[in-house]
């Protein structure tokens, strides 16, 4: 019962979060941001930290840290209405890498020297943070990750290389994967390292991905120094911070938000082309509407799972299946109905702009654990095969 | 929402059911009783059953829509084959929301201590009343062929608007039925309304809205009792998966297995979300009611059909014989998909409400 009053209350408040995020982007958007974003134009780093920074100066971007690190101890469901509801709005993405993947990983296994160095900056944005974690030979496979660290002095020497790197060419300073041990299980000897993108030895290669824009990177890594003092965690315990980082990344409202914003785009665009009274085409988005409505049901029954701890370990892995597989089949829908505009990469209005995301969107059920990774996952957890 | 009471309820219907309804025992009562007989009505009418829909004054529980479901869901996964949905949840529902003082006095007493079965027929707008008679038929009335009375929904002819009534079975003259078994082994009747004089059910005169939230409250707690089969399946599936040996290993050995299974889980997970979001809906007003109501009717029809469909391939053969609830299952999802409002008609009313865009 006491457990039944406390969620109602976290509800009502992840609900009047809502409330003020919706008043916030009515009444505070900067108009350009708020044009590009509206647009499905590609924004650049300056915008990304313009937004960054708004959020905080909202409260918002770190407000699921803990309290002693300037957080307000947010909920789960608080976190994740809070994403959802920002991308039904077509806000910019939240850059995830700092406040969302590794500033949590320093609250929970950084020094306290790590913590006074380096949260404060990510909570105001002021480093750019990059994800080093896949490697040409370990992708699906993370744990094969071969990028060496050797311990020389009071410092790492760190060879290898890095992909896929998502913006890294904006990057000051890249959380790492390295190996520091060969151990029979390639889980062990894995460590976190904070690597400094000015160090000598760093280099960063764009890969064209066919929306045509600068998402991902190859990074090299060639005899690069890193200071001790920059291993997060125990040396070879790096998979703890890893699994724990993983997990805050597959748990994102923002996957359910994105759905609902693509399922009001695409009823728009029937309407648009005058096709609002083709009845195979509302069959078509019907059945997609039916579907975000599971998953909307489904994420949210699984985020108060989670909050009770009465998770499966499942949870994270469904939403992230059904949000981005959904994801795609609107997309795809929505390129369709544009006709001639879906296939222009220079259409007017947000068409450009929707084609590119489709484009890269691709990608949705590969990264983060792709979907055949997710489903590997739920076997083993929940069904035990 | 009342969890607490919710869960109480459907651990001891578990209880009892693991007891007295296993599938040996349920294959008895089918082949004696043709899945009806009184000692077992009275037995649910002991274990509270029969008195969900009844208000406390009136000697019942008033249980929430999160109470009923996890009966139904005991109802669906150990396929129980007496009218719960029919008798004790839809035409009671009714009849507490239509019914006079009179009435009520004549009839919630003995349907809460199981000396009554109801039955529900849907028979608009082919049955028409007129001048105080009703005249028509109902196709495939859900347990016609055991009850004591029939809620009939038939067409005012004077309003040209929906009207409720009750047609009791020993009424002269009678009502004429055709009485035979479902695909899943529950009875069933055609019936013929040929001159009768109802009893009309007109607390409220507004039968429309009763009988809409009367068919919502039904699909909704048919949603709890596919997730009831569902979860019956998928826990039968993952065991043979486990268990059943070829080319030397466990087939659940099988990544390609292994991920149908996934789906199959998946599908139960949403299930379960759809309905919850559901019976909270039961609360909001009707237009907004449907939408969620109708929505998940439509998807849990199709999601529950997946489940059973790969639940008999990954058994293999021994998936389509009497032996193995799976079959069973099976049937009772088909059957089900069919009954208060099916898929398509389900789906035709979400996608009314939410053409457009507006959530």
């Amino acid at each position: 019962m006491a457990h039944a009053e406390a969620l109602t209350q976290v509800r009502e408040r992840a609900q009047a979060l809502r409330e003020r995020v919706r008043r916030f982007h009515a009444d505070d958007m900067p108009a350009e941001l708020a044009r590009k974003s509206a647009q499905h134009e590609v924004l650049d780093k300056a915008d990304y930290v313009q937004w960054m920074q708004l959020l905080h100066e909202q409260g918002w971007a770190i407000a699921h840290w803990p309290a002693e690190h300037g957080g307000q101890n947010w909920s789960l469901l608080e976190r994740f209405a809070f994403e959802d509801e920002l991308a039904r709005l077509g806000c910019p993405w939240i850059i995830p890498f700092g406040v969302k993947y590794v500033g949590p990983v320093l609250c929970a296994y950084g020094t306290a020297a790590q913590q006074r160095r380096f949260l404060p900056r990510i909570a105001r944005s002021e480093d750019w943070w990059a994800q080093g974690y896949s490697e040409p030979g370990a992708g699906s496979d993370l744990a094969a990750l071969n990028t060496q660290a050797v311990r020389s002095g009071d410092r790492y020497v760190v060879n290898g290389q890095k992909v896929w790197t998502t913006y890294a060419q904006w990057a000051d300073w890249m959380f790492c994967l390295v190996r520091t041990q060969r151990e029979a299980k390639a889980q062990h000897g894995i460590s976190f390292l904070l690597v400094d993108m000015k160090s000598p030895g760093v280099s960063v290669r764009p890969i064209a991905t066919m929306d045509g824009y600068h998402h991902v990177n190859e990074v090299w890594l060639q005899d690069v120094e890193v200071p001790l003092d920059n291993l997060v965690g125990e040396e070879g315990r790096g998979w703890d911070c890893a699994k724990f980082l993983l997990k805050n990344e597959r748990t994102a409202g923002a996957l359910v938000g994105m759905v609902w914003h693509a399922l009001q785009r695409l009823w728009r665009a029937a309407a648009e082309v005058g096709r609002s009274a083709d009845v195979a085409l509302a069959q078509r988005i019907g059945e997609l509407h039916l579907r975000a409505l599971a998953l909307d049901a489904l994420a949210y029954r699984a985020v108060e799972a989670m909050m009770a701890g009465a998770e499966n370990g499942a949870e994270a892995s469904m939403i992230k299946l059904r949000a981005t597989e959904l994801c795609q089949a609107l997309a795809e829908a929505t390129i369709d109905v544009l006709g001639p505009a879906g296939v222009s990469l220079e259409a007017a209005g947000d068409a450009g702009g929707l084609v590119k995301d489709h484009l890269y969107n691709r990608a949705a059920t590969i990264f983060g654990g792709a979907s055949e990774i997710q489903r590997n996952i739920i076997a083993k957890t929940v069904l035990r095969l | 929402m009342d969890t607490d009471t919710a869960r109480l309820l459907g651990e001891a219907a578990e209880r009892w059911a693991a007891e007295h309804y296993d599938l040996p025992r349920r294959t008895h009562r089918l082949r004696c009783t043709g899945g009806f007989d009184a000692a077992t009505w009275s037995t649910y009418a002991e274990l509270g059953w029969l008195a969900l829909r009844v208000p406390e004054l009136e000697g019942g529980l008033d249980a929430d829509a999160l109470a009923v479901g996890a009966l139904m869901e005991v109802v669906g996964s150990r396929l129980l084959l007496e009218p719960i949905l029919s008798s004790a949840i839809v035409a009671t529902g009714l009849l507490v929301r239509q019914a006079s003082p009179a009435q009520r006095e004549r009839w919630l007493p003995v349907l809460t201590a199981g000396r009554a079965v109801l039955a529900f027929a849907d028979a608009q707008p082919g049955c028409v009343w007129h001048a105080g008679t009703l005249r028509g038929q109902a196709r495939a009335v859900l347990h016609g062929d055991v009850a004591s009375a029939v809620v009939v929904a038939a067409l005012d002819a004077a309003t040209q608007r929906p009207m409720l009534c009750l047609v009791e079975a020993g009424a002269t003259p009678s009502l004429r039925r055709r009485a035979y078994r479902l695909v899943d082994g529950r009875g069933a009747a055609d019936i013929d309304f040929d001159g009768l004089s109802p009893d009309v059910l007109a607390v409220d005169d507004d039968a429309a809205a009763a009988i809409d939230t009367a068919l919502a409250e039904a699909a909704v707690a048919q949603c709890a009792e596919a997730l009831g089969c569902v979860r019956a399946l998928l826990s039968a599936t993952r065991e043979h998966l486990a268990v059943r040996q070829q080319f030397g290993r466990p087939l659940g050995a099988n990544q390609v297995l292994q991920h149908r299974a996934v789906e199959m889980f998946m599908l139960q997970e949403e299930i379960a979300a759809f309905t919850a979001r559901a019976q909270q809906a039961l609360a909001l007003p009707a237009a907004e009611r449907d939408v969620i109501v109708a929505g998940a009717k439509a998807y849990v029809c199709r999601a529950a059909r997946q489940v059973a469909n790969d639940a008999v391939q990954l058994h293999g053969g021994v998936g389509i014989t009497e032996e193995l609830s799976v079959s069973h299952h099976f049937r009772r999802l088909m059957v089900n998909a069919t009954l208060f409002g099916d898929r398509d008609a389900q789906f035709a009313r979400f996608l009314a409400g939410v053409e457009g865009g507006a959530r």
